[in-house]
């Protein structure tokens, strides 16, 4: 079986699992305070950032803090459960599969899940942004290539985020715990990101990164940027790392 | 007996050891937090508590209210899986006794959970601050409304998750709740009663009055939301 039609079967699994509701749901909770409290965004003159984008960067950075971390453990329970209920992995181990090749397509769905979340960030951002636009008679909508290249940037931030936790709901076997480690592992990311060492943190990544944005569209307000050099080379090591160990890791419990 | 019987079916489900591991992580921030840069807080003019909880309380609570999310979930989730419920149904007690067995457990979890955050509190006074005997009512005070403010925010994910039949979707719900109420403003009366954002809440700092009206809220939402529980349970029945 190709790793096409594997991802094919995969999607079709969590077909009716509400997943996109939920990661909707997240979405338009984001974007309501930013247009309730859309006026705000005129008093920015000590940051040195203009009201459109500001609008931008605040849903953004709310977002990569905790709404895009949170869904994606939700979402990794979503992909295991679904298995492990009625012991639907016993019958796909029982099939002529390669596990490593299962175990990166349920991988390859769940970044098909945060693109989608994302995308539908940016869907909601210009539909709040254009609302903005008419109840305070200022413009606040972007470039769409600005908007896109920005939320590009958390995608791709979040990749090693996303195997870290993949990582933890193949291996760990009890659920709770390893939601609870994955819910718990967002919370320090705030302290992280004002450390030197925040490119060993995955989770940290995507807030790090749009931080960091911030910081370059704020003429008066300086962040710490991405250097390339030890964050490139760690956050492929970790990505790599985690994948390896969950693929070898993956049905194992059950094959015993 | 419920409560006897939830605590046997969490026994090997890691409910425990997780709000310990969530407690102690929860304990080490103020500790960390001192220990990193306790210039920025030793020269403040207030009560110690008051300059611990308010420079800690934020990422505390959090910890605590997403371990007690994911908790209540898990509770509910060992009850659909293999459809354990249909035969809690078929004895002879009502099931809302079940939701009151887990509240209790979960709000048992919830005071060890906050005794070890307060453990972690005193060793800052103690290490830090000249720990003085008046500081041990204060912080018994600070806990005590912790702990019954995130009652409702225990019993309202333990009702989501009893109304999901499948564990993502309590949590995707959870979860929504949760950052939902981490971008309300505190400040804000109205909007701070809803359930998930009272933990956040502190006793330090602030007025008699608005101590008593967040204690009210909470007792309020908490009668509400046993109420709706049995109602939803008895609706559900009728429909099944």
């Amino acid at each position: 079986m190709n790793f096409l039609s594997l991802v094919n079967i995969e999607f079709k699994k969590i077909r009716r699992s509400k997943i996109l509701f939920i990661l909707a749901v997240s979405t338009i909770i984001l974007w309501l305070p930013s247009l309730i409290n859309a006026d705000l965004n005129f008093g920015m003159q000590a940051e040195g950032i203009s009201p459109e984008n500001n609008f931008l960067i605040q849903g953004f950075m709310g977002m990569a803090w905790f709404m895009f971390p949170a869904s994606m453990v939700v979402s990794t329970v979503l992909l295991n459960m679904t298995e492990r209920s009625n012991k639907g992995i016993l019958k796909m181990l029982s099939l002529p599969i390669n596990t490593v090749k299962l175990c990166l397509a349920k991988f390859i769905v769940l970044l098909t899940l945060s693109a989608f979340q994302i995308l539908m960030t940016i869907g909601m951002y210009f539909i709040s942004a254009g609302i903005a636009s008419q109840t305070q008679n200022y413009n606040f909508i972007l470039k769409p290539l600005f908007v896109f290249n920005k939320a590009g940037l958390i995608f791709a931030a979040g990749i090693p985020m996303l195997a870290f936790f993949w990582l933890l709901s193949v291996c760990i076997q009890t659920p709770i715990i390893s939601i609870a480690i994955g819910l718990a592992s967002i919370v320090p990311s705030v302290l992280m990101i004002n450390t030197k060492i925040w490119f060993v943190y995955p989770m940290s990544y995507p807030f790090f990164v749009i931080t960091a944005e911030y910081g370059k569209l704020a003429s008066n307000l300086t962040t710490a940027q991405v250097e390339l050099i030890p964050f490139l080379p760690v956050a492929i090591g970790i990505t790599i790392a985690c994948l390896f160990i969950s693929c070898l890791c993956f049905g194992q419990a059950e094959r015993r | 007996m419920s409560f006897g019987l939830e605590c046997k079916k969490v026994k090997r489900t890691g409910f425990n050891p997780t709000f310990l591991c969530g407690g102690f992580i929860a304990a080490i921030v103020p500790i960390l937090n001192m220990a990193v840069r306790s210039e920025n807080y030793l020269g403040l003019d207030a009560s110690p508590v008051q300059i611990l909880m308010n420079a800690n309380w934020q990422m505390m609570s959090l910890l605590n209210i997403l371990v007690v999310v994911a908790g209540a979930c898990l509770m509910y989730h060992i009850e659909y899986t293999d459809n354990a419920l249909q035969r809690m149904c078929t004895l002879p007690i009502g099931e809302s006794r079940l939701f009151f067995g887990k509240a209790a457990l979960l709000a048992v979890m919830s005071v060890v959970l906050l005794l070890i955050e307060a453990a972690g509190i005193a060793f800052c006074l103690y290490h830090w601050f000249e720990l003085s005997l008046d500081v041990w009512p204060e912080l018994m005070k600070n806990f005590g409304y912790a702990l019954l403010l995130i009652f409702p925010a225990a019993t309202g994910s333990l009702m989501i998750a009893s109304a999901c039949k499948n564990m993502w979707v309590s949590l995707g719900i959870g979860v929504i709740c949760v950052f939902a109420a981490t971008m309300m403003p505190t400040k804000n009366f109205a909007l701070s009663l809803f359930p998930f954002a009272l933990p956040f809440q502190m006793f330090a700092g602030a007025t008699e009055n608005t101590v008593r009206n967040y204690i009210v809220a909470a007792v309020i939402e908490i009668l509400i939301i046993g109420f709706a529980e049995v109602l939803l349970l008895k609706v559900r029945r009728a429909f099944e």
